[in-house]
């Protein structure tokens, strides 16, 4: 475990840091003289805008997907043993395919002469063509599609472990589904809905390929800067330099959200 | 589930992701190119006529290219760089001089393709194929002459445009309608290309380098500015997609065939590249990929319909390549990333 650590984690970060306060030549190359220059770089207003706009974009994608994927997961955590494999397995079976394949399945749906628009034409109410593809909503389509699962399965761990015994006492002191929901299910998947916010929000902040095969590329998110430097500005040292910034940023997000929990286990 | 399993479902899933890495034998070549440019029919053609195996790995943009050649070390025993790239590769030693006489197929090859600024004496470079970035429109759909940038970016066409994904592209089409070189790069000449582009991209729908004929073809734009090997394709597809190189002038790209300095089998790359050179072998890349051949003789074998394609042979335009820019690469990107996500 600890040279599984060094190897994915520890010396990629460190590679990483490095790299963020060197130089580059005219090729790119990497020259291994000091710079504050990146980090100087990183904070300009430009990439600041970018980080925010990500972070708005992960959060909503990570809300719809708290409020998607909860419903499912109780579902499947509640249904009889035979029937909740074969319903998990549905969850996985997206995996089966390859991702940028299924991107590409819903360009299909959502484009202008598209399944969806052709169905909401065919239908008596006049509705449509929708203009969809390469806008903000075909992007946030795409990331909750993407990252979905990852919501699904850790609220579902937590849900199969919720003692029914509980739910039943509720209801026999007296409470209705509405008061039963926020007082007792809620906070006893909250382990389950952190998890998942954990899984979906990190990855859904630094995704670049939804943003250009389905926004069309027009709104630059910070995956995609960090993605340009690599491969076409040939500016390693600024992209590492975004990277560690980004890292520093989960790295606090996360304690932060141990902290809570410490809390709340403390206090519950 | 805890979070210890949870990791390890996610590291499961990024293991299952890492992908296998293919053998490789001391006589192979080991061939480094573009995705969708190079026929599995002319690999598979070499491999039968010489007995080598051709190990074949792509990229998407120069400057992949160029950060695997110089951080890969002695992997790759051929390349496919455009132009410029090569340019900036020679200067930097890391291309090995070509024996001509291995390549005696040379003598095919059109002298509008050789002796270019890249590589003037032709030494280290041999161009597979060319192409320019120019104009194409669904004339079903825009009923107007639309010849040049500054017509391509009015108001009446907002939300209707693909254009490359590409920071340089879109800057250099902004300085050619000004008037300005696209190859001596300033501070001054990037702060008047500003308010151009600024305007220009938020009239933009789709910004697409890899397939932009597929917004096209799915109906969402009507018009772009794309790979003249996409709208040669469009062409084959649809005669209502019409390609024109835009009347400021156009970027020119000569992509070709090199060794790199610390190649294995430096032998094997100069087989395949006399092999390409051949007419018939060059006639099935022009099959697949309709960009302009530079080569002469293979170009007589062409069908009439492949050389009556307005994209892959544009009648007239002034063209010019690109030449390298160095670290002005990374201000363009700074000024086109800032422009995006300003609107």
């Amino acid at each position: 475990m600890l040279l599984w650590l060094l190897a994915f984690v520890v010396v990629p970060s460190a590679i990483l840091f490095v790299y963020s306060f060197c130089e580059r030549d005219e090729l790119g190359r990497v020259v291994f003289s000091f710079t504050w220059e990146n980090y100087q770089r990183v904070f300009d207003p430009i990439y600041l805008r970018i980080f925010v706009r990500s972070i708005g974009y992960a959060a909503l994608t990570t809300a719809i997907c708290i409020v998607a994927g909860f419903p499912v997961a109780y579902f499947i955590g509640r249904a009889g043993e035979a029937w909740r494999n074969r319903l998990l397995l549905l969850v996985m079976v997206p995996f089966w395919t390859s991702f940028l394949i299924r991107t590409y399945a819903w360009i299909t749906i959502l484009k202008q002469e598209g399944l969806l628009n052709a169905v909401l034409q065919s239908l008596p109410f006049g509705l449509g063509p929708w203009d969809l593809l390469y806008t903000p909503t075909a992007v946030v389509i795409g990331l909750v599609y993407a990252y979905l699962p990852f919501m699904i399965l850790p609220i579902y761990g937590s849900v199969e472990k919720l003692d029914g015994a509980l739910i039943e006492a509720a209801h026999d002191l007296g409470a209705g589904p509405l008061r039963v929901f926020p007082a007792v299910i809620l906070p006893l998947t909250l382990p389950g809905i952190a998890a998942g916010t954990l899984l979906v929000f990190v990855p859904a902040i630094a995704m670049f390929a939804i943003t250009d095969l389905m926004g069309g590329a027009r709104v630059p998110l910070i995956g995609n800067v960090i993605q340009n430097q690599f491969l076409q500005a040939r500016d390693w040292p600024f992209g590492a330099a975004l990277g560690v910034v980004f890292m520093a940023l989960f790295a606090a997000t996360y304690w932060a959200l141990l902290r809570f929990r410490a809390r709340e286990d403390s206090i519950g | 589930m805890s979070y210890s399993t949870q990791l390890r479902f996610v590291a499961g899933a990024l293991l299952a992701l890492a992908a296998p890495v293919a053998a490789r034998a001391a006589g192979d070549l080991n061939l480094f190119g573009w995705s969708e440019y190079v026929p599995q029919t002319v690999i598979d053609g070499f491999t039968k006529a010489t007995g080598i195996k051709v190990n074949f790995e792509t990229y998407s943009s120069n400057e992949e290219l160029i950060s695997k050649l110089v951080a890969g070390g002695g992997r790759y025993d051929l390349v496919q760089p455009s132009d410029y790239a090569a340019e900036v590769m020679i200067r930097q030693k890391l291309l090995a001089p070509l024996d001509k006489t291995k390549l005696a197929n040379l003598k095919n090859l059109s002298a509008d393709f050789t002796g270019r600024p890249h590589d003037p004496a032709g030494a280290f470079t041999v161009p597979y194929m060319a192409g320019s970035v120019g104009i194409v429109v669904n004339t079903e759909k825009v009923k107007v002459p639309v010849t040049s940038y500054r017509e391509v970016f009015q108001a009446q066409f907002q939300n209707r445009i693909v254009v490359l994904n590409d920071n340089r592209e879109i800057v250099s089409w902004a300085l050619k309608s000004l008037g300005l070189p696209i190859n001596t790069i300033t501070a001054d000449s990037l702060a008047k290309a500003r308010p151009v582009v600024a305007n220009w991209v938020k009239l933009v729908k789709v910004f697409d380098s890899d397939s932009p004929k597929t917004a096209l073809l799915n109906g969402d734009v009507d018009l772009g500015i794309v790979w003249s090997g996409e709208a040669a394709i469009l062409w084959n597809q649809h005669k209502k997609f019409r390609y024109v190189i835009p009347a400021e002038g156009a970027h020119q790209f000569i992509d070709v065939l090199a060794i790199p300095a610390n190649a294995k089998n430096k032998a094997a790359a100069h087989q395949f590249i006399n092999y390409i050179l051949r007419p018939e072998v060059s006639k099935l890349i022009s099959a697949a990929f309709p960009y302009t051949n530079p080569n002469a003789e293979a170009r007589k074998l062409l069908r009439a319909d492949e050389l009556a394609n307005p994209a892959s042979y544009p009648k007239e335009g002034k063209l010019e390549t690109f030449r390298d820019i160095g670290r002005m690469a990374s201000d363009i990107d700074r000024l086109v990333t800032d422009l995006k996500s300003a609107k």
